[in-house]
């Protein structure tokens, strides 16, 4: 290393600690020791000059300032999840009230309602002519196809929930069993339930459906009313061919 | 007798920021306020750095590193500050120095004078300067934070202490001269 590069090697990085530039330092003749030294002087008046004064407590603002942040980050976390788990319960009890309301106004839920006002019918154990029967469902427009089942008690025209209905009760071994046929109403949904101690069951019919409904009844005696409501609402159904 | 601070909640990660904003603010402060020249303008500098440095502090992997980290993430700031309002600048003669102001450095006066006359070089000098003698970061680390190349860094090392002396030796002459 000659003296030129050394001064300037000196005059870019003055602390430096590299072995060459203080060797050269060490063991030149030309006064490079001499600049080494007033490079030093000149270095430590600049870092002293550069050391410009630091506010009082810039650390500990810059810790508040991060801590505060770092709060409100976390209540804003916690916000976000408050409101999810807010919406997501409103979404379940938004659910649950559709459900509600959806069940609520069931043709098995509305069949059941009305029973109440109807007691008195399954008391009935006085058979009515066909006349009769077939009077009652003139009453809703309509006709039936077929006899009459055996042993209906009671016909009257009634609404259920907002289907007009006509209400009839069979019996058949002093079970009464209730039939509800709601004329036109063509949406129901085939199948059997068990509410407010009533096994009912939901048939969807040409013209219309019918709801039978019995407290303790039997089987057979549910089979038999609706088989027999079947044949005459619907009229009888066509001979097969072991018939023929 | 007083009350030791609880610490059983706070993270490492908490513990290593706290640590390194007492022990660099304040040489991150005197960076800042050498590239704005301006105590709050500094100020907000820092906070943003450490903001950033905290968002981040995952990366820093070496403690010895991480003040020519900081020095780095604070330059960007700044630069990202003045994106759009770069200040004008009087570019000083590029030429070597006198061989007096050269030889007479401890000319420089007192830290006020020195001081005025490091405000005076202009920005592509006096970052660099500031990230060596304040960062203590090597011409390979500053070449590195402001991706340039390490010979071009020593030149402007070199060329913005020739200035300062320069600076502080017509000051000097101006003012009658000072042994």
């Amino acid at each position: 290393m000659n003296c030129l590069d050394f001064r300037r090697r000196i005059s870019a990085e003055p602390r430096s600690r590299d072995p060459a530039l203080l060797a050269h330092r060490d063991s030149c003749t030309e006064g490079c020791a001499a600049f080494w030294q007033r490079a030093q002087r000149f270095e430590d008046d600049v870092e002293a000059a550069m050391a410009v004064p630091v506010p009082d407590g810039l650390a500990d603002r810059i810790l508040l300032a991060h801590a505060t942040g770092e709060r409100r980050a976390q209540v804003g976390r916690r916000r976000a999840w408050l409101a999810m788990a807010a919406s997501v319960l409103i979404a379940f009890g938004g659910v649950g009230m559709l459900w509600r309301y959806s069940d609520q106004h069931s043709l098995p839920a509305l069949a059941v309602a009305h029973m109440p006002w109807e007691m008195d019918s399954l008391a009935l154990t006085r058979p009515m002519t066909d006349d009769q029967v077939e009077a009652g469902f003139v009453g809703r427009a309509t006709h039936l196809k077929g006899p009459a089942p055996g042993m209906v008690t009671y016909v009257h025209d009634c609404t259920v929930g907002p289907y007009p209905a006509v209400h009839a009760v069979t019996r058949m071994d002093d079970e009464p069993v209730v039939a509800l046929y709601m004329p036109g109403k063509m949406d129901g949904k085939p199948g059997t339930f068990h509410r407010d101690g009533w096994d009912g069951r939901e048939l969807q019919l040409h013209g219309g459906t019918l709801v039978l409904l019995a407290q303790g009844a039997s089987r057979k005696a549910m089979e038999t009313a609706e088989r027999g409501w079947r044949a005459a609402i619907e009229g009888p159904a066509p001979a097969s061919i072991g018939q023929i | 007798m007083p009350t030791p601070p609880v610490k059983g909640d706070v993270n490492p990660k908490q513990r290593q920021y706290e640590a390194m904003v007492r022990a660099l603010s304040a040489d991150l402060y005197r960076f800042a306020w050498w590239l704005s020249r301006s105590e709050t303008v500094a100020q907000d500098l820092v906070q943003e750095t450490f903001l950033r440095a905290w968002k981040n502090l995952d990366a820093l992997r070496d403690a010895e590193s991480a003040k020519a980290w900081l020095f780095t993430i604070l330059r960007r700031e700044h630069a990202r500050l003045y994106e759009r309002k770069r200040l004008e600048v009087v570019e000083l003669d590029d030429t070597l120095p006198e061989d007096a102001a050269y030889a007479s450095p401890e000319r420089s006066g007192d830290a006020a004078q020195v001081r005025e006359a490091i405000g005076r070089l202009p920005d592509k000098y006096r970052a660099p300067l500031a990230m060596q003698v304040l960062g203590g970061m090597s011409a390979d680390e500053i070449a590195e934070s402001t991706g340039q190349k390490a010979g071009a860094v020593m030149t402007q090392l070199f060329r913005a202490r020739q200035q300062l002396k320069k600076l502080l030796g017509g000051r000097a002459a101006a003012e009658g001269g000072r042994t």
